[in-house]
């Protein structure tokens, strides 16, 4: 929940946008309902049995009263009684057979916000890996807690909303059986109750929506809160925190009291509506006395306001108020998650020219990693990482990058992979530009291998022959035999054995992705520390095996300063300025790396 | 052992009641509002009790035509009115109460969580303090509400059962009778599948794991390029979830359809018997009415579990935001420190633990005013606890810390942040503007200073090249690991007192902005003591003095040429090749 705060905080705000409207959802509800209209209509079907029950009912009632306690015929009256509680029994399977259709229609919205969900959170992730992470819980959130909320909302505003209108045709028909003068004093006070809670719908739906934004705001803060204690303490500004997180709260306590204040108003349109008509009825007995209705048609008339129509209105109104604003609110969240993504998801435009790419080298004379002119940053109008920065690696030479935490090592090994375009500058892979190309193009150049492992729930083989999916079992062996995976797939179960991520250790979820690795045809491997969980043998065996394999350069952000001693030239990134060269040469030349390699000398 | 909890609040127990005493206090401080509750639920009860009597004998009245009908009916509708207009001030009321009472317990715990050692709230996490103060906090302050509730909603009912008996003894027998023996007919029916939800919400944690998993490897997915397969295999259990979500929807439906059917027929079967009074000249058509709406009433004892659950919530969310409430606060002296003092630190007999386990223990260490200190040694060694302690994030558990020879735990709050000042690896920024960010403190920096600052931590340049400069929205710049601990020291600069502490603040720093760092803070930041925790090792060559912390100890506090020699001490610096490596400067 923090995390997504942060994310929808970095949203560019659109200021004349309210959220939680319902025009906006309609081109997506009308669809919907649409391709569900069979499922509507066997819902309808049910819920006219539940019309009759509820006719059944009030009629029974009267008819007990009039033929039968009244006359003095007590077994008339038992008689229709019984009918009534025999059509209140069926009522059991009619329910039954509307959560039945209920299922239907409410099940496949489901379906369709976890997919939009998981899609999103994909596409996201993927445009933007470092900040995955950090979207995971608003992510898993949209997955599982919101997707519950609008399918449990949905399900009772169909429940209550059907269960009103079908109950009141059946309380309708039912006195213009009995007497059709009761209408004329029911109907008109009901529709006045309707009209008043019509009314207070829409401010009551603003009332929920600022209430809403007021708990997420200040939850978001209060989280926020535990994070930045430790520097709010050490600077001394926990006193301002606490009047500004003052002010959230004070905000929360008020939107509580608006949503207070139309809860009371709603209650007043509810019993109007649910009231009025009953006491206007008993208000007109006298006239309807004269106009010959009986004794059992209002006792049946008051039954069908009491036992049937106040229960459905209360039920309906209840939910149109909570659920009904909950659901639009969550809805509306899923359909702009979706804009916002349409906005931003433009791809970033690309690269000044490289004309010379298409006079594609002789293959095997082209280095195998090449740039020139490259300025990396984060984003328009930041600073760069590195700055005219050019590199040519031969092929089957291995390269060690190394440099301070936080320096742009990442980023650099994204821009040789192509998954973040340069501001500047171009980068050719075995002669080919990488500018353009489609990520499975990009798949077969190179394989960029990051710290965390991925490891998906499937057979190992699926997992080991993911970037090439055609890779025969002897291939794969081979793999597992250079790098030693033969004891972790033995455990495992075997080529064919179904892999649990979260039963794998993070070392031997990377060993795998080593292994994946071997098995891809692309000539360049970047590892970016994605040894970091293996023990220093293991670390250098592994990068060994796939330095050796044929035909293969390989990059290595170096995790530990080993790595940098078996590489045949190093990289060090220091800023913009950039150091290249053979461990001797930088001992000499680069500060940094003295300082990073711990050779210093004391007495200097 | 060491005992880092406070030695109260340790039993279940003493942790109930004092959970209880906090609602209690909250109570209290709505006290005139919940009594109107109270009372207004107790008139509404009343109301909704008189009504069904009237109504009945209204009916009688009016279909006699009597002429004390009109007034019968005046008072019915006066009592409806009287209904329906206190049920909405016990909203009105109920809701009220709420929010004041969850502001109460929200602005209390704020405090007291700023108050507190950020070590001594380091076991929540930020997501279990949010879910505390919003969650939490709102069901315990539900609580006075729901309670005042209760007793109307017991009444009612109750009041309605005795009703019953009153008009017609027989009606009252089978409303007795005929509740557990329909319950008992009904559940016969009842399939029994309570684990359906459970199942549902597997399969649901299921498809979350994927997705989690799946994002963990996001990098991954974008460099092998199989988003499309990688969607496909997360949806994979979305048919399972969609067979048990219907289950779950047949077994509601069938709890849904046992309820539903209950309550009708209680009332056909008293309605029967009524009709057999009705029949015998008993009662009359008005009593059969009013009968039929009390045994309605009756049947709503269940309504007490809405205020009974929300008292019982409340109580258990008490517990939860009391346990942020019994965080002990961090408390200030009123000392002054001397005025133009040097900032010279001193550790006595320091130790402190996290969890019973000592993780720093006897460290003494005199830093004399205007040294800078370099502390070294490997991860998890304690440097950064000692750090902590020295500028008082944290009280040790045993030892003293003195500053200029004033104890720290004396020291005023405002003096103690305005001359302690901390720079960390992975700062935290707050404010509205990066500008804002800076200056943010015990007091707040000028603009000319924020800028001065921002100059000497190397962060100038790349905040003018924002697109708002130092005004640019914090959240709209994306900063690299590198800027951020720059934006952190300029913080640190810009409110610089008489003594610094450096907490890893350079370690994304390339070598020529730590170079810069570096002199600033020997010429252009103000002169005192710098405590720096480094792993570098150019750092502690710089330094005056180098303390070597090795297990929470100190190994040795020397300079470090001196230190040099020991090969143990130039393995804390991953330096394992040591014959080629002198002269090469």
């Amino acid at each position: 929940m923090v995390e997504e705060a942060a994310s929808t905080a970095r949203r560019p705000t659109r200021p004349g946008r309210r959220r939680g409207t319902l025009r906006g959802l309609m081109p997506h509800a009308r669809p919907f309902l649409w391709r569900h209209r069979r499922v509507l209509l066997r819902l309808g079907a049910w819920s006219l049995m539940e019309s009759a029950q509820t006719f059944l009912v009030g009629i029974c009632l009267a008819r007990a009263l009039d033929q039968g306690f009244l006359v003095g015929q007590p077994t008339v009256g038992l008689a229709w009684l019984a009918v009534a509680a025999v059509s209140i029994l069926l009522a059991g399977p009619v329910l039954r057979g509307v959560f039945g259709q209920l299922s239907g229609l409410v099940e496949p919205l489901r379906d369709g916000l976890v997919r939009r969900a998981v899609r999103e959170a994909l596409r996201r992730a993927v445009a933007d890996p470092a900040r995955a992470a950090g979207a995971e819980r608003a992510a898993v959130s949209r997955l599982t807690q919101q997707t519950e909320i609008a399918r449990d909302s949905f399900a009772g505003l169909v429940l209550t909303v059907r269960s009103f209108l079908f109950t009141a045709v059946g309380a309708l028909v039912g006195m213009l059986t009995l007497a059709p003068e009761l209408l004329l004093v029911v109907v008109p006070p009901m529709l006045l109750g309707l009209l008043l809670f019509l009314l207070t719908l829409a401010p009551m739906a603003a009332a929920q929506g600022r209430f809403l934004d007021a708990d997420e705001v200040f939850t978001n803060r209060a989280g926020g809160l535990r994070g930045q204690l430790r520097d709010l303490v050490a600077c001394g500004a926990t006193g301002t925190a606490a009047d500004r997180t003052g002010g959230l709260i004070d905000e929360a306590a008020a939107s509580t009291r608006s949503l207070a204040r139309w809860t009371a108003v709603r209650t007043l349109a509810l019993g109007t509506a649910g009231q009025l008509p009953v006491l206007l009825l008993l208000a007109a007995t006298p006239w309807l006395r004269d106009q010959g209705v009986t004794t059992g048609a209002l006792m049946g008339a008051l039954a069908y306001l009491v036992q049937s129509l106040l229960p459905a209105l209360q039920a309906m109104m209840t939910a149109v108020g909570a659920a009904g604003s909950r659901l639009v609110v969550v809805l509306d969240r899923f359909v702009s998650a979706e804009a916002d993504g349409t906005d931003t998801g433009e791809p970033r435009e690309t690269e000044s020219g490289d004309q010379g790419a298409f006079a594609s080298p002789v293959p095997g004379t082209a280095p195998a990693v090449w740039c020139r002119g490259l300025r990396v940053s984060y984003g328009a109008g930041t600073r760069p990482l590195v700055e005219d920065f050019g590199l040519s690696v031969e092929a089957g030479e291995r390269i060690a990058i190394v440099g301070p935490s936080g320096i742009g090592k990442s980023t650099l090994a994204h821009v040789l992979s192509g998954l973040h375009t340069p501001d500047e500058g171009s980068v050719r892979l075995a002669g080919e530009p990488i500018a353009g190309r489609s990520p499975r193009e990009l798949a077969r150049m190179r394989v960029l291998l990051p710290q965390e492992g991925y490891v998906f729930a499937g057979s190992v083989r699926e997992n080991l022959a993911q970037l090439e999916p055609g890779a025969g079992d002897d291939r794969l062996s081979r793999a597992v035999s250079a790098l030693r995976l033969g004891p972790l797939v033995d455990r495992l179960g075997g080529l064919g054995a179904d892999v649990d991520p979260g039963a794998l250790s993070a070392g031997e979820r990377q060993a795998l992705c080593l292994g994946r690795a071997y098995v891809s045809p692309a000539p360049l491997l970047i590892l970016d520390e994605s040894t970091c969980h293996l023990d220093p043998a293991a670390e250098a065996h592994a990068e060994n095996v796939l330095a050796n394999r044929p035909g293969t350069t390989l990059f290595v952000i170096a995790h530990r300063l080993s790595s940098a001693l078996r590489a045949d030239r190093i990289l060090v990134l220091d800023g913009t300025g950039t150091a290249f060269g053979t461990h001797e040469s930088l001992l000499r030349d680069s500060p940094l790396y003295r300082d990073l390699t711990g050779h210093w000398n004391a007495s200097g | 052992m060491v005992s880092t909890r406070p030695p109260d609040g340790t039993t279940d127990e003493s942790v109930a009641r004092s959970a209880d005493a906090l609602l209690v206090r909250v109570t209290r401080a709505s006290a005139g509002r919940t009594a109107g509750i109270l009372l207004c639920a107790a008139a509404a009860a009343a109301a909704s009790l008189a009504l069904p009597a009237m109504l009945g004998r209204t009916l009688d009245l009016l279909l006699e035509s009597h002429p004390d009908a009109g007034r019968a009916l005046a008072v019915t509708v006066a009592l409806t009115a009287a209904e329906v207009a206190l049920g909405a001030a016990v909203a009105l009321l109920s809701g009220t109460v709420g929010a004041r009472s969850t502001a109460w317990l929200r602005l209390r715990t704020v405090r007291r969580l700023l108050a507190a050692a950020p070590r001594d709230v380091s076991r929540f996490s930020p997501g279990d303090v949010a879910t505390r103060l919003s969650v939490h906090a709102t069901e315990a302050g539900a609580a006075p509400a729901g309670a005042a509730q209760i007793i109307a909603a017991v009444l009612a009912p109750v009041g309605a059962l005795v009703a019953l008996f009153v008009i017609d003894p027989w009606t009252g027998l089978a409303f007795v009778l005929g509740l557990p023996a329909l319950g008992l007919l009904l559940r016969s029916f009842a399939r029994h599948s309570s684990d359906s939800v459970s199942r549902y919400q597997r399969v649901q944690s299921l498809l979350a794991t994927r997705l989690t998993d799946a994002l963990g490897g996001a990098r991954s997915i974008a460099a092998a390029g199989t988003v499309d397969e990688e969607r496909a295999r997360v949806l994979l259990p979305l048919g399972e979830l969609g067979t048990e979500g219907r289950r779950m929807w047949s077994v509601h439906g069938s709890a849904m359809a046992r309820s539903g059917v209950l309550m009708p027929l209680l009332i056909t079967a008293v309605l029967a018997v009524g009709g057999f009074g009705l029949a015998d000249g008993r009662i009359s058509v008005g009593d059969l009415l009013a009968v039929s709406r009390y045994a309605a009433l009756a049947a709503g004892l269940g309504s007490v579990a809405g205020p009974l659950g929300a008292l019982v919530r409340g109580r258990t969310a008490a517990r939860r935001v009391n346990a942020l409430l019994t965080v002990p606060p961090l408390t200030h002296g009123r000392a002054e420190l001397p005025p133009d003092g040097p900032g010279a630190l001193e550790l006595r007999g320091v130790g402190v633990a996290i969890d019973g386990a000592w993780v720093l223990r006897g460290v003494d260490l005199c830093v004399p005013g205007g040294q800078t200190v370099a502390v070294v040694g490997r991860s998890g060694s304690g440097k950064s606890t000692l750090g902590a302690v020295a500028g008082r994030l944290t009280d040790p558990d045993e030892g003293e810390v003195r500053l200029d020879g004033v104890p720290l735990g004396t020291v005023a709050a405002d003096v103690l942040r305005r001359e302690v000042g901390y720079a960390f690896e992975r700062p935290h920024l707050q404010g509205a503007t990066v500008g804002d960010a800076i200056a943010s403190g015990a007091e707040t920096a000028p603009a000319e200073s924020v800028r001065a600052a921002a100059r000497a931590a190397g962060a100038d340049d790349f905040v003018r090249a924002l697109p708002l400069g130092y005004a640019t929205p914090l959240e709209e710049a994306p900063f690299s690991g590198g800027e951020l601990q720059r934006l952190g020291l300029a913080r640190a600069f810009a409110h610089a007192g008489r003594l610094m502490i450096l907490d890893d603040a350079t370690s994304s720093l390339d070598t020529a902005t730590e170079r810069r760092v570096d002199r600033a803070l020997a010429h252009e930041v103000r002169a005192g003591t710098r405590v720096v925790i480094a792993h570098r090792l150019s750092t502690a060559a710089r330094a005056d003095l180098v303390v070597w912390l090795e297990g929470g100890r100190v190994r040795a506090v020397r300079t470090h040429a001196e230190l040099w020699r020991d090969p143990g001490y130039r393995a804390v610096f991953g330096h394992g090749d040591t014959s080629g490596a002198r002269g090469d400067r």
